[in-house]
């Protein structure tokens, strides 16, 4: 059954990618995409339901289904389902109708790439799977064609490129370390880098670790690695950054966990922790400076985007029950909060037509229901009760003061309260201030469709919702993936 | 320390002596028949200083004892390596251990050193133009040059060219290995600089291009034979040490004998012509660099040098 | 010790291809023009499958890094190279027109590198307790062809210089993984060979579109988002 399902994870988007390539109809190709989409959020909701917290292994050990695979391939699904709604309404607003059907064969093959990369067992195969996402995202950057879209999709993969290419030396070096115990010729699992990862050599642990570390810290956009991110994730169009940054930074992430779970086997004395940690706090730092002086809307949901992944990123450096499962909680939340700030700033970049922020005012006053939406959501990114995103922080800053890592959640908890402050003064100034002269504001801004503002709803709710009740049942769940990463103990 | 080796050790001085004005004649010739053009005699040199020791001296009145002091200082350091190095035989000679590799290099330094004094002595505005450039070649070329004698000490593991000569000779792993061959390249790049030959070539008869002759500008009659014939010298001794040292290792004297050493003679031209024709070759397929671009063909020398040190610690 | 113990002869043969790789990789960062980047990287890829043979042979002819070499030949030395070649004679472009680096500072910082590799190299031979230089060889070699591939894609402005410095950093990873871990399967070799092959024709598509909407490949042009 479970294998059914994961079939179905990968053959409906396939199959999607196919049709679209025939079709020639965009509404036809958006209707196939969402349909997709449908049938993959159901598939994983179905395979999280059935699979519970065990672990499944398919075709010869090259495919892994187990608890944290299943919760990001979760967190994938759900962003590619409220994106596939959201381009129905989006995408005819640029005007690009005949190249629609490969946009949308190019997004329905970007999900499948990001929902097979968490089931891949074997380290290289994941690298592949990585490499493969950015090679079909570059396109999808690139998908206005004008001159800002072709320089964010250009440093997009020149950087990530290079970068996950250094993930690909720590991935030789972690081969290399484990020839030692299982001989020289080995599958490389992650249950075989696990069972060699105590007799490897400290040092060089410590090296691949920190290779894989800034290689695929390059892909989840920790700093100060993350230089390609505002450009790629403001240039996309808004479905396609909601999905670069509510899913694919999420499958990227997991392959540093993978490792940081093989490097601690191995006796090292915590250093691969400490690694992982300090660039979470970096990234944060930068993320808050950045977004405190921020001049475009959806640059600033991309250095956002950065913050998070650097809460995660902390997260899963303190390690613990808590820091481990408020990372993974806090990964739902971010996807859903994720999309639902970018299908509001792509909502009101086509209405007022620009990117800038000083040109979006009184956005309150014209667009009573999504701006509500927007606000709530603006909220509940920063982190404030009673959103998802206050409980997962919380339980990530226990952790911190729990694991000795105070000072990282001191920083932590002064940088969100920055962040806070500074996040909320755009919105602020983009709700209440008066526009800019008496031409803005003479301007009325295009209508919205409600195919662009139901996924906002959609993606606010199930956030409000996970915020005022944190189920047992997923808390168990978190639970005993934590503790399968042996995070518990030192 | 027997009569016979001291015979020998002065006919190596001696070798050196006569037959470099025929490597340059050789090269020169070359140069013009590659491009199809006759060219000089092979014997022209000897000629050209045969005509230059009969011709009167003119010393200019702003000169003082340096003027006389530098080729005669040039000439005799140019005498005094060719004992250092295997010329003739593969085994030391008497007061071959002088000064081993790196002495070698610095005694040739010294000889270019008091040229470039000699340049600067007369005060004339040419003289000091050619000393300031050949300082600045120098500072590029000399580390490189240290780097690569360090780089062959460290292949032999040892400070005298004959261990490094037996080394390569005996095995021949070591004489494909990486750092054999990037020595080879650092060392010809630094041949084609301090021979100038193309695309450094400062013995253009240009005032304003000038580098070497520069130098030598003010000099006349015998004392222009005497610094001609070291620099040729010079270029004769790098040419061995490049191949007795280290590129063609084979054809030295094993016993001494007098029928061996004509045989290493010859041999030692036979070599010399394919390492003429090959530094011609590589001359005619480039044209001469701007002087801020000599740092180019020197940096990668140095890097070869670099490289073949890091793969003698591999 | 999974390394075999190698021949005098068939040790300095390892080296000379290896360190050859090294070296093409400086032949492009001693140059401005695109062409000899080209042939230099087409070069680099042969000296890797010449190394692949060795190794090959060294291990009792294993007919799978043969395979591995006659791909490695076959396809980074002459189809990469080719679709590198489409790419740059389309564009008006053949050299480095501003630089930011001297290629002769950039040699000397290389050589630099390379020093700077050797000694991380030895740090972690002498951490693991592992005779053998050619541990020491293969990590040298890896890591200075990752520093100095990193170099030329930040100091260099074109494209399709960073195009051919993304794949010298791939190659840098395939020596040492040759060295360090023939072992590995074939499969996954097979597999990052046509990642490669299909990342460079994206590579030529986005090329061809920065041409046409951008109007150059100078990635100095490339400054309109900020901040």
């Amino acid at each position: 059954m479970i294998g059914a399902l994961l079939l179905v994870l990968a053959i409906a988007p396939a199959l999607v990618v196919i049709f679209c390539l025939l079709l020639r109809s965009p509404r036809g190709a958006a209707a196939l995409n969402l349909a997709g989409a449908v049938a993959v959020f159901m598939a994983a909701v179905a395979l999280i339901l059935l699979a519970g917290g065990g672990s499944y292994r398919f075709w010869h050990d090259y495919i892994l289904f187990d608890a944290p695979a299943a919760w990001v391939v979760l967190c994938a699904a759900l962003v590619y389902l409220l994106s596939a709604i959201y381009a129905i309404g989006y995408m005819p607003q640029l005007g690009e109708d005949r190249r629609l059907p490969q946009f949308y064969a190019l997004f329905a093959g970007f999900a499948l790439a990001i929902l097979v990369s968490p089931l891949m067992n074997n380290a290289a195969l994941y690298w592949i799977a990585i490499e493969a996402t950015t090679l079909v995202s570059t396109f999808l950057v690139a998908f206005e064609r004008a001159a800002e879209s072709l320089e964010a999709a250009w440093k997009y993969i020149i950087v990530v490129s290079a970068g996950i290419s250094l993930a690909l030396f720590g991935t030789v070096l972690f081969y290399w370390g484990g020839s030692f115990a299982l001989g020289p010729s080995y599958n490389m699992t992650w249950d075989a880098l696990l069972r060699a990862a105590p007799g490897m050599n400290p040092s060089l642990v410590m090296f691949a670790f920190l290779l894989v570390l800034v290689g695929y810290g390059t892909k989840v956009g920790l700093a100060p690695m993350h230089t390609w991110l505002p450009d790629a994730h403001s240039e996309s169009p808004a479905p396609i950054s909601a999905m670069l940054s509510g899913a694919l930074l999420n499958a990227a992430m997991l392959g540093i966990v993978r490792f940081l779970k093989i490097a601690d086997a191995a006796p090292t004395v915590g250093l691969p922790r400490t690694a992982l940690v300090a660039l979470g706090a970096l990234s944060l730092l930068v993320a808050a400076l950045f977004i405190v002086r921020q001049q475009s809307i959806k640059r600033l949901m991309a250095y956002s985007s950065v913050e998070h992944m650097g809460v995660i990123a902390l997260g899963f450096g303190f390690g613990g029950v808590f820091g481990v499962a408020g990372a993974l909680y806090h990964m739902l939340n971010h996807a859903l909060n994720k999309s639902l700030m970018f299908f509001g700033a792509g909502n009101m970049m086509r209405s007022f037509g620009s990117k800038q922020i000083k040109d979006l005012r009184r956005v309150g006053a014209h667009f009573p229901v999504p701006a509500a939406l927007w606000l709530a959501g603006a909220v509940a990114i920063t982190g404030a009760p009673p959103f998802g995103l206050f409980l997962s922080e919380l339980a990530v800053l226990r952790a911190g003061f729990e694991r000795a890592f105070g000072w990282a959640a001191a920083l932590m908890a002064v940088l969100l309260i920055v962040i806070f402050v500074g996040f909320l003064n755009h919105f602020r100034a983009m709700y209440w201030d008066e526009p800019a002269d008496w031409a803005a504001t003479a301007r009325t801004p295009l209508a919205m469709s409600l195919w662009c503002v139901v996924p906002m709803a959609l993606a606010l709710l199930p956030l409000l919702v996970l915020g005022l009740w944190w189920p047992q049942a997923v808390w168990r769940f978190l639970a005993d993936i934590a503790h399968s990463l042996k995070a518990a103990a030192p | 320390m027997s009569l016979r080796d001291i015979l020998l050790q002065i006919a190596q001085v001696l070798t050196v002596l006569a037959f470099s004005p025929l490597l340059q004649g050789t090269i020169l010739k070359w140069e013009e028949r590659v491009q199809r053009a006759r060219g000089p005699s092979l014997f022209q040199p000897y000629r050209d200083l045969w005509k230059l020791f009969h011709k009167e001296l003119v010393v200019p009145q702003t000169a003082s004892f340096i003027y006389w002091l530098a080729p005669i200082v040039a000439f005799t350091a140019m005498l005094t390596v060719p004992i250092l190095i295997p010329v003739l035989t593969d085994y030391p000679l008497p007061l071959s251990d002088m000064g081993d590799i790196l002495g070698g290099g610095l005694i040739l330094t010294l000889g270019s050193f008091m040229i470039v004094l000699a340049g600067l002595d007369s005060g004339s505005a040419y003289g000091g133009i050619g000393a300031s450039r050949a300082v600045m070649v120098a500072i590029l070329a000399e580390p490189t040059l240290i780097l690569v004698f360090v780089g062959i000490t460290l292949l032999a593991k040892a400070m005298l060219p004959f261990v490094v000569n037996h080394l390569l000779v005996a095995s021949p792993a070591v004489y494909w290995g990486p750092a054999h061959l990037f020595l080879v390249a650092a060392f010809f790049i630094l041949l084609l600089v301090e021979t100038d030959r193309l695309p450094i070539h400062s013995s253009t008869h240009i005032e304003v291009y000038m580098i070497e002759e520069a130098r030598i500008l003010e000099y006349s009659g015998p004392l222009l034979a005497i610094l001609k014939w070291a620099s040729m010298m010079k270029q004769f001794i790098l040419y061995t040490i490049f191949c007795n040292v280290l590129v063609i290792p084979w054809g030295l004297s094993h016993y001494g004998t007098a029928l061996g050493a004509f045989g290493a003679l010859l041999a030692l031209l036979g070599k010399f012509l394919a390492v003429a024709l090959v530094v011609v070759f590589v001359e005619t397929a480039q044209s001469r660099l701007r002087f801020y671009r000599y740092q180019e063909p020197l940096a990668a020398s140095f890097l070869l040098a670099v490289l073949a040190i890091v793969a003698t610690q591999i | 010790m999974p390394l075999h113990p190698l021949s005098p002869l068939a040790s300095a043969l390892l080296s000379l291809t290896a360190i050859a790789g090294l070296l093409c990789v400086f032949v492009m960062l001693g140059s401005r023009w695109l062409d000899k980047y080209l042939y230099a990287f087409a070069a680099e890829s042969w000296a890797i499958a010449a190394l692949a043979a060795v190794i090959a042979v060294s291990r009792n002819n294993d007919p799978e890094l043969y395979l591995i070499a006659a791909l490695t030949a076959l396809f980074r030395g002459l189809a990469l190279p080719y679709l590198i070649w489409r790419m740059i004679r389309r564009l008006a472009v053949t050299r480095e027109l501003h630089e930011i680096l001297r290629p002769a500072s950039g040699l000397v910082i290389g050589a630099a590198a390379v020093v700077f590799a050797l000694a991380v190299s030895y740090r972690l031979r002498d951490s693991l307790n592992l005779g053998g230089a050619v541990v020491i060889l293969a990590l040298t070699v890896m890591i200075a062809i990752q520093l100095i591939g990193f170099l030329m894609l930040a100091v260099r402005q074109e494209a399709v210089t960073q195009v051919i410095g993304l794949l010298v950093l791939e190659n840098g990873i395939l020596v040492g993984a040759l060295i360090l871990i023939p072992g590995m399967p074939l499969l996954i070799e097979l597999m990052l060979l046509f990642d490669v092959l299909i990342a460079v024709a994206c590579f030529g598509v986005l090329v061809r579109y920065l041409t046409i909407h951008i109007g150059t490949t100078s990635t100095l042009a490339l400054k309109r988002l900020v901040g």
